[in-house]
């Protein structure tokens, strides 16, 4: 990929990252009563905001989302510490995100094909 | 917990959802043992309260603070039948009013509830925004 950022890498990124935090989400809730079982998490926003704090163009395909387990929510009795509300909420974030996300892809594509239009 | 700004009404409801949840685990522990004579050591179960506080100064959530007992005296029946019974034929039970706790049942469900509202309300905010993108 080119060094040079535009705002469709940007967005691909983006939308990459809330698909893998959907999929935390969902594992999450299914291991809702896993005993022992700790909430998987996202981290990406972190290592994208430290690659743009670093000098120079930075290539966003080499900035993966890394999945971690954050280990500091309160465990209950069976050792499993997901919180369905907790959950829910994460979703709700992450689904927002995500159309954001699409709904300015769409914008983007509609720029371009307007630009193509003109006669 | 850290409250992003966009984010923050659910960040703040989600945790509003939590204490209540917990809230209303406390209360069914309570009326589940409103009749439960020996907690293990021969005394009856003492009723449990939660209490709430604020996650942070200024707009912030809510976490629980603790569950503490509640000290006041343990009711008194007349049961001579009961193998718990003391000589003159009263049995301690528990410091529990299950009326009590159904009212405070209600309370925390409709304070969940209200949570779920806002959480509801503030993505459907946030969707209307989001049109504009359209």
């Amino acid at each position: 990929m080119s060094k040079t950022n535009n705002i469709v890498d940007f967005l691909e990124a983006g939308i990459r990252t809330e698909m893998l935090r959907q999929k935390a989400i969902a594992n999450n809730i299914a291991n809702l009563e896993t005993p022992g079982y700790r909430r998987i998490d996202v981290r990406f926003e972190q290592l994208l905001a430290r690659a743009l704090n670093s000098p120079g163009a930075v290539d966003l395909s080499k900035i993966e989302p890394q999945i971690h387990q954050p280990q500091q929510t309160p465990v209950n009795s069976n050792g499993n510490d997901v919180s369905l509300e907790s959950e829910v909420g994460q979703m709700v974030k992450n689904t927002l995100r995500y159309k954001a996300y699409i709904r300015l892809l769409n914008k983007k594509y509609s720029q371009m094909q307007l630009a193509m239009d003109i006669k | 917990m850290e409250v992003n700004n966009t984010f923050g009404p659910v960040d703040i409801a989600t945790s509003g959802l939590r204490a209540n949840g917990k809230q209303i685990e406390v209360i069914s522990s309570n009326v589940a043992n409103a009749r439960t004579t020996d907690v293990g050591n021969g005394k009856p179960y003492r009723r449990l309260e939660a209490t709430f506080e604020a996650e942070d100064d200024g707009i912030s959530g809510v976490n629980l603070d603790e569950i503490f007992p509640d000290m006041s005296d343990f009711h008194r029946i007349y049961d001579p039948g009961n193998p718990n019974a003391d000589e003159h034929g009263y049995v301690a039970m528990p410091n529990v009013n299950v009326p009590i706790e159904m009212m405070n049942l209600n309370i925390a469900t409709r304070a969940y509830q209200a949570n779920a509202a806002i959480l509801k309300r503030y993505q459907q905010m946030v969707e209307t925004t989001l049109e504009l993108l359209k």
